[in-house]
């Protein structure tokens, strides 16, 4: 995990879905300068809680839509339709698709949270170099650059956080493993 | 995909590794009688996702839109592990 500095970002639904529960969710516009959000995935978004804080932060400049070309969706089909040809395991749809061409493209982090997506950028050579970050990178990332507090009693707390407000859970061995680099770079601890 | 067949056969291994943990997690953490008292089609699309994790196809399955159907999985205390 490098404390580079990123400036753009895409995220895709499953990330959106869930980060608007974050009771710290601002935190990403500290992190980046723009998030995009595809037109694709602005479709699949329905609550009026959610929805209303895309709108307030598209007014504000903190999000920016992203109107996908015909360039795009055309790459972006391929990686569906790669994904259901070689990949068994987890489905990957166009609106997550679209994010990945555009990081590759762009050189955009990429906010996902689908399972699918992960597995594909891995094991695809041409995608393997894009950065995708979940929400546990986020966080991280956050603390690291000091954007969000922590105790150092208790480096897990703002994961906990996240975890109470979305009920989503992180694989325990990346969280440790995160907490760990956490506990060195800001507490000392080894 | 343009990788060797052995550095693709690592990654699925592991990736199949944390699948299998997410899983065990799923199962322990869901409200089963919940999920029993669900209309077949939904009950069915949530233990899909139980067994997989793949939200896509779960929601294909429950005929609901992917914000719906996550609502779904919080309120059958099923948590998306990733």
């Amino acid at each position: 995990m490098s404390v580079r500095e990123p400036e753009f970002a895409i995220a895709d639904s499953c990330f959106l879905i869930d980060w608007a529960r974050f009771r710290h969710r601002d935190v990403l516009f500290k992190l980046f300068r723009t998030v995009f959000v595809p037109e694709a995935v602005l479709r699949e978004v329905k609550s009026e809680s959610t929805l209303a804080w895309i709108a307030s932060n598209l007014a504000k400049g903190h999000l920016a839509l992203y109107t996908e070309t015909s360039e795009v969706i055309s790459e972006a089909t391929d990686i569906v339709e790669d994904s259901r040809r070689t990949q068994h395991l987890v489905a990957v749809e166009l609106p997550e698709a679209i994010c990945l061409v555009v990081g590759r493209r762009r050189g955009y982090v990429v906010l996902t949270e689908n399972r699918g997506l992960i597995l594909y950028s891995r094991t695809s050579s041409k995608y393997e170099d894009v950065v995708i970050w979940r929400a546990l990178e986020i966080i991280a990332m956050a603390i690291l650059r000091r954007f969000l507090r922590v105790d150092c009693n208790d480096l897990e707390a703002r994961f906990r956080e996240y975890e109470e407000d979305t009920k989503h859970l992180f694989p325990r061995r990346d969280l440790a493993r995160v907490v760990g680099i956490l506990g060195s770079e800001l507490c000392g601890l080894r | 995909m343009g990788r060797s067949s052995a550095g693709y056969d690592e990654l699925i291994k592991r990736y199949l590794e944390e699948e299998a943990e997410a899983k065990e997690i799923r199962r322990r953490y869901a409200d089963w009688d919940f999920i029993r008292r669900q209309p077949l089609r939904v009950r069915a699309a949530l233990e899909y996702y139980v067994e997989t994790g793949d939200i896509r196809r779960a929601c294909l399955i429950a005929g609901m839109d992917l914000e719906d159907f996550r609502e779904l999985l919080r309120k059958a205390n099923v948590p998306v592990v990733v």
